[in-house]
């Protein structure tokens, strides 16, 4: 357990005395780096955030709408970053032939098979990776690129599922310290509305929310505002109860007492006694949804619910939600002809996307829950 | 305190929470467009809903529009002149006597469940309910048999490679979305069944566990359902598959029904069980400590007896109480696994609903029913509670 390299415990605290916020989060690190989930949950997370900036920064493939390799474009003015235009005629060509142009990948336009990824190191040198044949829309003959949609799609994901989770915890953060410090009437009044907003399953929530504001802001910053807004009317209350019960804790400090002993107003109280000390908890239930909203979305899309303003919007869920959608025309088409190839790693590559990120943010917060409660460190 | 008196107790607490519930639907609906709340509350008319429609299809010889005495009916009917009290009021009214208003034969679907006209959607979820109520049983039994074990052992082997499968299987269930193990479940076991998925007329092992019964005749299910409540009125007294079947003494039919609720159930379990594991193992840490364990060994009672006896009783406890948090998201997985799966239950008509053109009657009588499921539910765990841990009632 001696780890020669890393500083103890002991040198780290005694060396000098910081504020004991710094000397706390120095410890939760402490103890998080000894948790070998958690730090492979903050590698597959850097993973990803780095995949985020990469696509915010030297990817210039749209980012409101998924490369369609070889149909029409369903949106004009697209830049098409992939030299393959006219995909029928240039690009398609038979199985053990050379490609005619370099950043050529076996697609048909005509035939609704989909091709399978290819192992060929030749295919590879060729340009950007084959992942870019991935997911095919059967029905459409549109072949969207899994690649793209990775890349593109993280910094959509992601920050959906920040601001959303941002959002739910200050309102839960300002409702339950005001609800478990205040208590009586008004706590009864907020943990009441609390109680009943927590007792509607978020997915209808979320759905009823959606369908009734839907179209109301036209453009992609409305849909993607009413996306938010929705979500974050589900996801407050679980973050006001939360609060509330760490706050009944904290309020009956001594540091509190001391603080309204010397006359402080309950605001300043609540600013920077109560809610500082009673952060912990709020910071693992956060680092908990962020992984779930992305799962919730994808659901919701897989509903059928068109969330985003185009039908093939880079968005993790989307890909997962599409993929799994078209596995009947597959399946159908697999009746017809028994030699196709059924498209698993249309189905693998997104969920895994999906599982990594929501498995790796569990970790994480799994870690913070044990570095955070002295109970629970080992 | 006397059981009686608690769940009396209990019981009457639910009515401000229904009408709590009641109230956010009401102000989600305050801001549908008036044809909107026309057309989920008497279903579509002739005329249509419009404010204004040209005068020659009133019958009135005369060019351009004319007002729309349909549309001036039907929101003087409602209310919509009256304050917002007394339109809250008249809402809360509806809802508790069960008059939710009816389907719209426009909506996506009314064209997919197969039947023309509406129908009040009261009617239309009746007939669904039972089915889900049959899958949510099956999955409840689920829970309770795979949770409660593995849970207890576990714990029992600390950091052995039981407890963490464990912990991967709780930590998979967080982060598998259900579409999509529902449907890599689906593929992997019909194709595992041998005859692989295809679809030659006859039917193959994936229909073995695809769609409710009636069995589907052959896999496209972009074909629509051929008369959603029409089949449902005609062949099911009660409405439960299994008991249908049982009642009309077709026992293959009712082990057919069984079959395919069972990879559905497992996919709905999966993620409650995921989070009931976390809480059992570390109760059954705790507990496994006590003295009154310690005792039960040092008589000579059997390990095994000991696990399952003594100490796991209280993982009984831990069950129903983390299942009365979980069960409004339990509830929530019901529309896509009954999407995925093609069941034809309360959660596929949910699907079918927010298709274009939404349905907004068939989306507020499903969310309201669900929570009102979610609410009694929540009454039941504490009532079973107070039975398992007496304690709970002197409080």
């Amino acid at each position: 357990m001696a780890a020669s390299s890393a500083p103890t415990y002991k040198a780290l605290t005694e060396k000098r005395r910081p504020s004991p916020r710094i000397a706390q989060m120095r410890r939760t690190w402490y103890f998080l780096s000894r948790n070998v989930l958690a730090l492979i949950g903050i590698g597959i997370l850097v993973f990803f955030a780095g995949v985020t900036l990469y696509g915010v920064f030297f990817d210039h493939s749209s980012s409101t709408e998924l490369q369609d390799y070889c149909g029409t474009y369903l949106g004009g003015g697209l830049e098409n970053t992939f030299p393959t235009p006219g995909c029928t005629t240039v690009c398609t060509y038979g199985e053990g032939m050379a490609p005619p142009a370099p950043n050529c990948y076996v697609v048909d336009y005509h035939e609704p098979t989909p091709i399978a990824p290819t192992l060929n190191v030749a295919h590879l040198a060729g340009g950007p990776l084959p992942l870019g044949s991935f997911t095919l829309d059967l029905s459409g003959s549109h072949s969207y690129s899994i690649y793209q949609g990775f890349v593109k799609g993280a910094q959509w994901t992601l920050l959906v599922a920040t601001v959303i989770v941002v959002a739910g915890a200050g309102i839960g953060l300002l409702l339950g310290s005001v609800a478990g410090y205040k208590g009586g009437l008004v706590d009864e009044v907020i943990m009441r509305v609390t109680d009943i907003f927590l007792s509607i399953p978020a997915l209808l929530l979320v759905l009823v929310i959606l369908a009734v504001a839907a179209g109301s802001i036209p453009g992609l910053w409305g849909r993607i505002s009413i996306l938010i807004g929705g979500f974050t009317v589900t996801w407050w209350p679980i973050y006001t109860r939360i609060v509330r019960g760490q706050v009944l804790v904290t309020r009956e400090q001594k540091y509190v007492e001391a603080s309204r002993a010397a006359g402080a107003k309950t605001m300043r109280i609540l600013g920077r006694h109560i809610i500082p000390n009673s952060m912990y908890p709020v910071f693992v239930q956060m680092s908990l949804d962020v992984g779930a909203i992305p799962l919730l979305i994808a659901a919701i899309i897989f509903l059928g619910f068109q969330i985003f303003p185009t039908p093939n919007f880079p968005d993790w869920g989307v890909m997962a939600a599409q993929a799994v959608n078209q596995i009947p025309s597959a399946l159908v088409y697999c009746q017809v002809d028994s030699s196709c190839i059924f498209p698993w790693w249309q189905l693998v590559i997104p969920g895994l996307i999906l599982f990594c990120f929501a498995i790796s943010v569990n970790f994480v917060s799994d870690g913070l829950r044990d570095a955070l409660d002295p109970r629970l460190r080992r | 305190m006397k059981m009686w008196v608690y769940v009396i107790r209990r019981v009457l607490l639910l009515i401000p929470v229904i009408i709590g519930v009641m109230t956010i639907t009401f102000s989600l609906v305050y801001f549908l467009p008036v044809q909107d709340k026309l057309i989920s509350l008497y279903g579509p008319s002739k005329v249509g809903y419009n404010p204004m429609v040209p005068c020659n299809q009133l019958g009135i010889p005369q060019s351009g529009n004319c007002v729309n005495p349909t549309y001036v009916r039907g929101y003087h009917a409602l209310g919509l002149d009256q304050p917002v009290f007394v339109q809250w009021a008249k809402y809360i009214w509806n809802s508790l006597t069960l008059n939710w208003g009816s389907t719209d034969s426009g909506s996506f679907a009314s064209h997919q469940l197969g039947f023309s006209g509406t129908l009040p959607i009261t009617t239309a979820l009746a007939y669904l309910l039972p089915y889900t109520l049959e899958l949510a049983a099956i999955s409840l039994f689920i829970i309770l048999v795979l949770a409660i074990p593995i849970g207890n052992y576990s714990a029992v082997y600390r950091n052995r490679p039981i407890d963490q499968a464990a912990r991967v299987l709780s930590f998979s269930g967080f982060a598998l979305p259900g579409f999509l193990l529902a449907t890599i479940l689906l593929l992997g076991v019909s194709s595992a069944m041998g005859a692989g998925i295809h679809c030659n007329g006859t039917a193959d092992s994936f229909d073995y566990w695809y769609g409710s019964w009636p069995s589907n005749t052959c896999f496209p299910p972009s074909n629509r359902y051929p008369s959603f409540i029409g089949t449902y009125l005609q062949t099911s007294p009660t409405g439960f598959p299994t008991v249908d079947a049982a009642i009309a003494g077709n026992w293959a039919l009712a082990a057919d029904s069984i079959r395919r609720m069972l990879l559905p159930a497992f996919v709905i379990a999966f993620g409650s069980i995921a989070a009931i594991l976390r809480f059992v193992r570390n109760s059954m840490l705790e507990v496994m400590n006590l003295d009154f364990v310690r005792t039960a060994r040092s008589k000579g009672v059997p390990e095994r007896t000991v696990v399952s006896r003594h100490a796991g009783r209280n993982s009984l406890n831990v069950t129903v109480t983390v299942l009365g948090l979980t069960f409004a998201a339990f509830i929530g997985g019901f529309p896509i696994i009954e999407d995925v799966f093609h069941l034809r239950g309360v959660g596929l008509m949910l699907a079918y609903s927010i298709q274009r053109p939404f349905d907004y009657g068939l989306i507020f009588g499903v969310t309201l029913l669900f929570t009102i499921i979610v609410v009694i539910a929540n009454i039941v765990v504490d009532i079973l509670y107070a039975y398992l841990d007496p304690r709970v009632r002197l409080g």
